[in-house]
């Protein structure tokens, strides 16, 4: 396939076409070729290779967060993590485990930040899974986020939503009871209730997202 | 010492998940509402001291919630974080694995400025990094120095098919 930047306008429409038309097998092959990760794993891009082995291999990030900043990637093309089965995401993150604890012995940092993005809007910049393991150290403001408190109900809310589904993936079979209609309508008591109420609205509004949409977000 | 973790154990809040080894929990102190985190029961402080049977298990663990926020929450991404360490912003003593919900423009930042890192400076990095992985790369070395053949050497480490192919490389 041609690279992208080189083409006319014509070639552009008709590539996103294309694209459009793809079978979901299709759009995973052509990912695959157009992804600048396998290159590296097949050896057509340079890249600082520290670990290897049949599953994955760690790399030095190119447009690191910190000097010394590694990266673990499966060698099989997964856009994101809800696609990798249990054996090979627990060998990652086994390796990644490793990959900290040599940053931490050999870099001396203070800390490791080990960071996975899933779907563009976490912030996933290459269609292809992998794990972060960031050096780190005081005041480098590196996912410097705050925590706040989190109303009650909301996180009523996310328990009732979420537990279903998680029983539903760990095979437990247990009606759970719906905390959500045993709460009485969250009024608007003040402000910052009534924003958070918005936001759980706008969640559920866009309930029927699917996870290959969310692979998919890539072009 | 009271740890945050381990009361969230104790006292089972707003548990999603209860074996003998991990919870699941929602968090009520957190960076977005939906933040859950996955802890393993024992107290361990950092994640290198977590055993590789916890990290399977942390690991598949957050998979999964991660995939039920995707369906449950309909969000649009997740972040997986550990914080590990001090220097890593980690506050509770007790390794923890957090799966954060996201949505576009839900205003978190957890990008970062990618560092302008001279050549030497990556090639420093990349060394140093190689050569604690593998302390045996400084032994090899040694046997290097006083060995008329350091492919051969160096190869004998590797797997025997490997020194098959090695031998057979060697004129």
């Amino acid at each position: 396939m041609q690279p992208q930047q080189q083409m006319t306008p014509e070639q552009q429409k008709e590539l996103e076409e294309k694209i459009k038309n793809m079978s979901p097998e299709e759009l995973q092959e052509f990912q695959k070729q157009q992804c600048i990760f396998c290159q590296i794993l097949a050896g057509k891009v340079p890249s600082k290779k520290i670990y290897e082995d049949e599953k994955c291999i760690a790399v030095l990030d190119v447009n690191p967060a910190a000097k010394g900043h590694v990266i673990v990637i499966p060698k099989e093309h997964y856009a994101i993590m809800p696609q990798i089965p249990d054996t090979e995401i627990s060998h990652l993150f086994l390796i990644a485990q490793k990959m900290s604890q040599v940053i931490l012995k050999s870099l001396k940092s203070a800390g490791t930040s080990i960071f996975v993005a899933n779907g563009l809007a976490a912030g996933q910049r290459a269609q292809h899974f992998m794990i972060h393991v960031i050096p780190r150290r005081d005041g480098d403001k590196i996912l410097d986020v705050e925590d706040k408190i989190i109303d009650k109900e909301l996180v009523h809310k996310v328990t009732s939503s979420v537990q279903n589904k998680l029983n539903e993936h760990l095979g437990i079979k247990k009606e759970v009871v719906d905390v959500k209609e045993k709460d009485p309508e969250p009024k608007k008591s003040n402000n910052k209730k009534s924003e958070d109420n918005k936001k759980t609205k706008k969640i559920k509004d866009t309930e029927d997202v699917g996870l290959d949409d969310i692979a998919n977000l890539f072009k | 010492m009271k740890c945050e973790y381990c009361d969230i154990i104790e006292e089972k809040n707003n548990l999603l998940y209860e074996d003998d080894d991990v919870v699941v929990a929602v968090r009520d102190v957190a960076v977005t509402p939906g933040q859950i985190s996955v802890i393993p029961k024992q107290h361990f402080t950092i994640f290198e001291q977590v055993p590789p049977d916890i990290v399977t298990k942390c690991s598949i663990m957050a998979n999964k919630v991660s995939v039920s926020v995707f369906e449950g929450l309909g969000s649009q991404g997740t972040n997986i974080i550990v914080k590990n360490g001090t220097g890593a912003g980690q506050t509770v003593p007790h390794f923890a694995m957090d799966i954060i919900p996201r949505q576009e423009e839900d205003g978190l930042n957890l990008q970062w400025q990618s560092k302008q890192l001279m050549e030497d400076e990556m090639d420093m990095a990349f060394s140093t990094l190689k050569d604690a992985l593998n302390p045996t790369a400084i032994t090899v070395k040694k046997v290097k120095d006083e060995s008329v053949k350091p492919e051969k050497v160096k190869e004998e480490k590797g797997k025997e098919n490997y020194m098959l192919k090695s031998l057979k490389r060697i004129p």
